[in-house]
């Protein structure tokens, strides 16, 4: 095999591991090697599980050499944040205190699925404290850096997913989205990023944040791979009480149908706000290959994005007060402090929160009679400066931690399905995303949409140069 | 009613007294951003409030038994 299979799909790895043309010990080997030689620049794993994925790769050679189907992701690397169980190791969860907890008995559901398609899992993932984030830093284990420029911020909560994905460690991985975790890190990155449904994938096995809001999704440098780790991981869990019952719905064969045919809008209003030039210059791009004529409003995506704030913040703040109260010292002060002040807000703004929850979710679904897809920035910036805590939007001096997720708070506040797709303008050295947004249940639009695009050329995720 | 809240809402009362109730020790600094997160938090109850909602509106959430 040739070191360049690693900075292609997994769909490719697969190919090859499954004609013969790489064995998945080799791609393992390979892979290990580059996290040793990247990990220490990028921040990306906290733990390899070298022997388990060795052990892996040699029963995926051994079934081939029996004739056994070896599955879609056949020896393809992936890994997950570290906030989904992976037996024998302790869910961290990015905090220092669940390095106490017992060690993980089983896998997360999403896990074992991804390694019964075949999919090899490497190691676990940095992320933001108890993934109350958008940053990607991290005090206990320090920041996962931006492949593409280490000076930057990865984003976060799911900053390892997006610095091993960028980096060419791993083609997949996993992340989590309460309110845009998976989709900050995918635009400050350069990578495509789907939060599905809500209620769509099994979130069993992932330790909990906002359990009203908390979503699990893949991240991946091509549509294809983030359209086949999703069919992977489609399917009823018993196991996870969030989850919807609904017939499992495979994105890929339809990838290539295109955009053909669906009628896209982009959101103006509060998504052209508060967003800097290049955010807004990513849409126009994404909009005018898709030759979209229309706008759409959503009224009141100020308040869907206070409402999810609220919640966040006081379900949050609930989960953890225990831990806050006997263990302060123990958490990253900028997590902690946003954590108790959710503890002590009033129960009334919830109550009100979770009615207009629902009033925004029949303005949402009203839009889409009109429309299949909406479209609106993923992040108002490109990925701030690691350290930096203010920037300005709008003329207004902002924390960064809480405001990267400006723009996809509104949208998973309803739980709605986006894939996030990332754009390179000419002269900037890093890349920035646009939300292709679809209605419930129908991630399979907004990945044929994204197909569409990165077949034009319009999108791409490229592995970093990290010279 | 949104300014009725930013105007007269007290984020260094609020933390007095809520932190003996939870049981929560507080060093000057983790207060001090205690209440910087409690007035950004206020801020976004203000403009959540400022919708009107039914008293017959579901909340979102539907436990099914």
């Amino acid at each position: 095999m040739t070191p360049a299979l690693l900075d292609g799909s997994a769909h490719a790895i697969a190919t090859a591991v499954r004609t013969g043309a790489a064995s998945a010990r080799e791609i393992v080997q390979e892979t290990l090697g580059r996290i040793e030689a990247r990990n220490g620049a990028l921040g990306a794993f906290t733990d390899v599980t070298t022997s388990r994925a060795l052990a892996k790769a040699d029963a995926i050679d051994a079934a081939r050499a029996r004739g056994a189907d070896l599955g879609p992701l056949a020896g393809a690397p992936f890994a997950v944040k570290n906030l989904f169980d992976i037996e024998g190791l302790s869910t961290r969860a990015g905090s220092k205190i669940n390095r106490e907890r017992p060690r993980a008995s089983s896998d997360a559901t999403v896990v074992a699925r991804l390694e019964a398609a075949g999919g090899v899992l490497i190691g676990s993932l940095n992320m933001g404290e108890y993934a109350y984030d958008f940053t990607g830093e991290n005090v206990h284990d320090g920041p996962s850096r931006n492949p593409h420029d280490l000076k930057h911020m990865t984003g976060g909560s799911s900053g390892g997913s997006g610095a091993a994905v960028a980096g060419g460690l791993v083609p997949v991985a996993l992340g989590s989205d309460t309110n845009g975790s998976i989709r900050v890190p995918s635009s400050l990155c350069g990578l495509f990023g789907l939060k599905p449904t809500y209620g769509r994938l099994s979130r069993a096995g992932a330790f909990p944040f906002v359990a009203s809001l908390d979503h699990v999704g893949p991240l991946a440098r091509s549509v294809g791979d983030l359209a086949l780790a999703y069919d992977a991981m489609l399917g009823r869990d018993e196991a996870d009480p969030a989850q919807a019952d609904r017939p499992a719905a495979p994105a890929s064969p339809t990838l290539e149908v295109g955009a053909k045919g669906l009628r896209v809008a982009r959101l103006g209003g509060y998504f052209s706000r508060s967003a800097e030039p290049g955010a807004i210059a990513a849409v126009d791009a994404v909009a005018r290959a898709l030759k979209v004529a229309q706008t759409a409003e959503l009224a009141d995506a100020e308040q869907a994005r206070s409402a999810a704030y609220l919640i966040s913040m006081v379900e949050g703040g609930a989960l953890h007060l225990e831990r806050l109260r006997t263990r302060p010292n123990d958490f990253d002060p900028d997590v902690r402090d946003r954590l108790v002040a959710g503890a002590m807000l009033p129960g009334a703004w919830v109550a009100q929160a979770q009615k207009f929850r629902r009033r925004f979710r029949a303005e949402t679904l009203a839009l889409f009679r009109d429309v299949d897809i909406l479209l609106a920035p993923a992040t108002p910036c490109r990925a701030p400066r690691l350290g930096q805590k203010t920037f300005v939007l709008d003329g207004k001096e902002m924390l960064v931690r809480p405001n990267l997720g400006l723009f996809t708070q509104p949208i998973s506040f309803i739980g709605l399905p986006v894939v996030t797709a990332p754009v390179w303008t000419e002269g900037e050295s890093l890349p920035i995303g646009v939300q292709i947004i679809a209605a419930p249940w129908r991630e399979d639009l907004a990945l044929r949409v994204a197909s569409a695009l990165e077949q034009g050329g319009v999108v791409r995720a490229p592995v970093a140069s990290l010279s | 009613m949104a300014n009725e809240i930013s105007d007269s809402f007290d984020p260094e009362a609020l933390v007095d007294a809520m932190a003996p109730l939870l049981g929560l020790r507080q060093t000057p600094e983790s207060r001090a951003q205690t209440i910087v997160h409690l007035r950004i938090a206020a801020e976004q109850a203000a403009k959540l409030l400022s919708i009107p909602i039914d008293d017959q509106e579901e909340p979102a959430p539907v436990f099914t038994p």
